[in-house]
């Protein structure tokens, strides 16, 4: 009695000593997966939800700024860009959200470090009636952060696909007089890092402190723990 | 002097001092703006809140003003990220409720601007009911309260602005 209760409680120590091995070992190998990517570094809770689990690398395009200045994946590298797709003939949400923007670079201001980093892309998927310079008065009105840019219809799907930044152009309305045709886009705030990658996403309704509270988090985040 | 008193009196009661409302009163609008824009915005907003305190449901058909060549009422509807515009061909506003347009949602959609306007610029508007009431107002231009749009988040899409606690 004594040595089968002996030998039962040698079997189930040895079965504690394998499961906790087991454990150690699935630790170290998911924090090990975990770290081999910078992207995948466990991010603060409080701006976990608004990055993408892994940072997309963006593949080169071209769009087309005020003066026929180009715009490449190159212009983006060393800048977090917030890219927002739009046209100018939107007059609620696109103005709401450009002003929202505006503004969130107004309270980013506050940390000169942060803030130099910083560039806006307001991305017209409406090429037809917005011409680049008309978008860059209109994208400057709402911060001198702005670029606006647009391309033809192949350019502009050729960044936005990669953002899924899906929008359709419906066909007027048959009362509708001369170029009054709404346009459906996605009005997500898309936060593109310095290395050139899809890092994070404002989904709307968007609010000027907590893009700009959500991106200073991100910003240490990124410095401290991402950039080494 | 005495005889412009009438039409002084009469331009501040269709100013945005007073706001506009119907003969009997059951009609009333309020806080009527339209968002301020970069000149090369063809298309603007505007947003005003009607109040219904009769008996009657109504309803806003049309609106017309000397600055815009068309208005239309529209409402802004972000639906999995995809922001679309629905065209409303007329606005209820049922009785004894209100109906409050907002950045966002609920906006009047002007079209071919006769001019580009600026912050602080007044806009003549008529608004048509569908009892064949009109009510003029003066909208002012000014940028949006976007610092303030926490109530934003909770707005009811489906039309009737009345509130339900």
């Amino acid at each position: 009695m004594k040595n089968q209760r002996g030998a039962l409680t040698r079997k189930g120590l040895a079965i504690l000593l394998i499961a906790a091995v087991a454990i150690v070992v699935a630790a170290a190998a998911f924090i090990g997966f975990r770290s081999n990517s910078d992207t995948v570094v466990k991010p603060p809770e409080e701006i976990e939800d608004y990055l993408f689990w892994e940072a997309k690398e963006l593949t080169g395009f071209k769009l087309t700024g005020a003066g026929g200045k180009a715009l490449g994946l190159d212009d983006l590298k060393g800048k977090w860009s917030f890219i927002f797709f739009g046209y100018i003939h939107c007059p609620d949400v696109c103005p709401l959200t450009m002003g929202i923007l505006g503004q969130a670079f107004k309270l980013i201001e506050k940390n000169p470090a942060a803030y130099q980093d910083v560039q806006g892309i307001f991305v017209s998927v409406d090429p037809k009636r917005d011409t680049p310079e008309l978008l860059q008065e209109y994208a400057s009105y709402f911060s001198s952060k702005f670029t606006g840019v647009t391309g033809d219809t192949a350019q502009v799907d050729a960044f936005s696909r990669q953002m899924s930044a899906l929008y359709t152009i419906h066909p007027k309305e048959a009362q509708a007089s001369g170029d009054n045709y709404l346009v459906t886009h996605n009005s997500t705030v898309f936060l593109v890092d310095p290395q050139g990658r899809l890092y994070g996403r404002f989904p709307p309704p968007q609010l000027p402190q907590e893009i700009a509270e959500v991106f200073l988090k991100i910003h240490t985040f990124y410095n401290e723990r991402v950039k080494k | 002097m005495i005889k412009f008193f009438p039409n002084i009196l009469a331009a501040l009661m269709l100013g945005f001092f007073a706001p506009g409302a119907s003969a009997d009163g059951d009609i009333q609008i309020q806080d009527p703006w339209v968002q301020a824009a970069p000149p090369s915005a063809k298309v603007l907003a505007a947003y005003l809140e009607i109040k219904n305190n009769g008996k009657k449901q109504q309803a806003l058909t049309g609106i017309s003003s000397p600055a815009f060549g068309q208005i239309e009422i529209h409402r802004s509807v972000i639906h999995g990220n995809m922001a679309h515009m629905e065209h409303l061909k007329e606005l209820a506003i049922p009785p004894n409720a209100s109906v409050a347009m907002q950045p966002g949602g609920l906006h009047l959609m002007l079209m071919d601007a006769k001019k580009p306007l600026n912050a602080g610029d007044q806009v003549p508007m008529t608004l048509i009911f569908g009892n064949g009431e009109k009510i003029a107002v003066t909208a002012i231009v000014r940028s949006g309260k976007t610092g303030s749009m926490e109530d934003h988040r909770h707005m009811d899409h489906s039309g009737h602005g009345e509130h339900k606690h």
